[in-house]
């Protein structure tokens, strides 16, 4: 299978490390348009990969079984609709979040449903085993009704003034930036909200917001709060929090670990309170770079092109998350 | 085993039970509590420090020359880049600031010759030339401040720099690292992977032996960082004939216990060393006394050569 790569920032480097070990797979091309990158991609590429600077000549020439689109956000809508115009059959998958907002996200959405090809997401904390048990945990009604959560997201990205990237327009903010795996798995345990509310706060960045505080509502009665912000001191990386107060319990997950903590009527094992670590979810990783669920995620969207599924993770799921990012911008204070 | 090295994850904030534990028990050490506990363990048969090139290192290393004593010894084996220092920058800063500012601290003759002497369309980079300056400022202040005692005996690539040349089929940088390593500092150099599987095989597919080569790689009995599986693992260690493999993460991140832990190295053929994180000095003393007692084992080139024909 040959793959072709846009953008070999950080996230493109290590899908294609991770693609080009699977068996029968291979990075056959690289688009990159920046001068440095696209010289170290020359000699950090498997022999025989060619480097484009144009992403529709790579698409193009190479003719690709899939392209993995791994630039900046702001640019993901108009690489895709452009692909997806000229290659109808083509596979494509997106790194997270699939747009810089709803407008654009259905605009990819628009273009993926004229293609014949298997489109997918890079949220990949759907594929941690850990965030699986949780929801398998919510579902089997153990934990009886969830009445609230708490969550949270915390980096120290921006510790200081302008000087960050993140602090630009373009890069979308803390929520766009930050926020998308938490409120995907959010929307993945309990739907989408009926309404929100929030507040947000600039701390070092003048065009965007460092802090969100926000309520989500849902029709069940469920209601959460959620605080994610970047500029939190003393995460070496990006934390995300979840715990969920049900009748029967309160469930936490994080990403090393879920933990069940039980009122007396209610048991797990027999034990009052169980908690299960990443390392008790031990699968064979046929290639390890970083976190397991990377390798899982490129498995799962290799799978669906071959088996012609849609994935958990497809354009039209991803797109919810912006909607709610936009949602909870435009009803903030 | 004749290298019981001290891992570094617990006095640089890394937990793989949980970043709060990390978080804390990182709040809980002082630069002084952290040389004791080195001490402690290089008292009870710790042989060497495994650490990455994170700036509390650097303090770490300064101290214990300030406090060595003539019968103190430890081997080194630093471990580059400190990843996760790189994809912070890349947060705050983007690949493109990464990058300007990754070459600004090469000296300017160098990343003139490197870089700017092209035109735009023709860059071409001398991965060589990049790497050895990169090698030169990275070690540099770790060698200096180091106690003079100490010896470096290894300098090793980090997991993510290892895997992703494996995962890409690039020999050549792995090589050029390797060389480098041999040349400048003249010691072993090292990998760190949790591929050990694709790792050997991309050596032995592109002919290149792993004589003189040490391979810190993850063996616990649940297989937690053991691409392919625990099983393959196992089973490519009883079969490499080559190299000096140091087991890591033999507690599976703090997951299991000591106990647990030495009953399944016994069972593994062919292991020269284990590194392992402590994080007090009790627990120093409890773990490297303990380790101690395993069944030393010679390097695996020097039993390849002992059974080699004459």
């Amino acid at each position: 299978m040959k793959i072709s790569v846009i953008g070999l920032g950080k996230m493109g480097l290590l899908h294609s490390g991770i693609l080009n070990s699977l068996p029968n797979v291979s990075v056959a091309s690289v688009c990159e348009t920046e001068l440095f990158l696209s010289a170290a991609a020359k000699i950090i590429l498997p022999k025989g990969a060619t480097i484009y600077r144009d992403a529709q000549e790579m698409i193009d020439e190479e003719d690709p079984d899939a392209v993995y689109v791994t630039t900046p956000i702001d640019t993901h809508a108009t690489i895709v609709e452009n692909l997806l115009r000229t290659k109808l059959n083509l596979n494509v998958f997106v790194e997270k979040p699939l747009a810089a907002s709803s407008e654009q996200a259905k605009i990819m959405c628009d273009a993926a449903s004229r293609s014949r090809g298997v489109n997918m997401v890079g949220f990949q904390r759907r594929f941690s085993p850990i965030y699986r048990k949780a929801k398998e945990l919510l579902m089997n009604e153990t934990l009886g009704r969830p009445i609230f959560f708490r969550a949270y997201c915390f980096s120290s990205d921006v510790l200081r003034d302008g000087s960050a990237w993140r602090s630009k327009r373009a890069s979308g903010g803390v929520l766009l930036d930050l926020s998308p795996h938490l409120l995907d798995i959010l929307i993945w345990f309990f739907g989408d909200p009926s309404s929100t509310e929030a507040v947000k706060k600039q701390i070092h960045s003048r065009e965007v917001e460092d802090y969100v505080h926000a309520i989500l509502s849902y029709k069940s009665d469920l209601q959460g709060h959620l605080d994610v912000c970047w500029s939190v001191s003393n995460y070496r990386l990006p934390q995300v929090l979840l715990e969920v107060y049900a009748t029967n319990g309160i469930l936490t997950v994080t990403d090393d670990f879920v933990k069940v903590s039980s009122s007396k009527q209610f048991s797990v094992d027999d034990e009052e309170s169980r908690i299960y670590h990443k390392q008790s979810f031990q699968v064979p990783i046929p290639f390890l770079l970083t976190d397991p669920e990377y390798t899982l995620e490129d498995v799962a969207f290799l799978e669906a092109i071959r088996t012609q599924a849609t994935p958990e993770t497809s354009f039209v799921q991803a797109a919810k998350v912006n909607t709610l990012i936009d949602k909870i911008l435009a009803n903030s204070t | 085993m004749t290298k019981l090295l001290i891992g570094d994850n617990s006095f640089i904030g890394v937990s793989h039970l949980s970043q709060e534990r990390a978080r804390e028990r990182t709040e809980n050490l002082t630069i002084a509590s952290i040389v004791d506990i080195i001490k402690t363990a290089s008292a009870c048969g710790a042989t060497g420090y495994t650490f990455s090139t994170h700036p509390v290192n650097l303090q770490i290393l300064t101290e214990l020359k300030k406090s060595e004593k003539i019968q103190d010894r430890l081997e080194l084996y630093p471990v580059l880049p400190y990843a996760q220092a790189y994809v912070r920058l890349a947060n705050e800063k983007g690949m493109r600031g990464l990058v300007d500012e990754t070459l600004s601290k090469l000296p300017l003759l160098e990343r003139t010759r490197t870089v700017l002497q092209t035109g735009y369309s023709t860059l071409r980079l001398d991965v060589a030339g990049i790497l050895k300056s990169y090698l030169d400022i990275e070690l540099t202040p770790y060698i200096n401040a180091k106690p003079k005692n100490s010896n470096l005996q290894s300098v090793l690539l980090h997991e993510v720099a290892t895997d992703l040349c494996v995962g890409l089929h690039n020999m050549q940088f792995l090589e050029t690292f390797a060389q480098q390593i041999k040349d400048k500092y003249h010691v072993t150099p090292g990998f760190v992977t949790y591929n050990l599987v694709s790792f050997v095989k991309l050596f032995q597919e592109q002919g290149v032996s792993l004589e003189d080569v040490l391979i810190m790689t993850p063996f616990n009995k649940i297989g937690y960082q053991m691409s392919q599986s625990l099983e393959t693992c196992e089973s490519c260690l009883s079969n490499l004939h080559q190299g000096e493999v140091i087991a890591m993460s033999i507690l599976a991140g703090g997951y299991l216990n000591l106990n647990q832990a030495l009953d399944y190295l016994r069972t593994l053929p062919h292991l020269s060393g284990i590194a392992v994180g402590v994080s007090s000095t009790t627990h120093a003393k409890d773990t490297f006394t303990q380790l101690n007692l395993l069944p030393k084992q010679e390097p695996l080139s020097a039993q390849h050569r002992e059974q080699a024909p004459r």
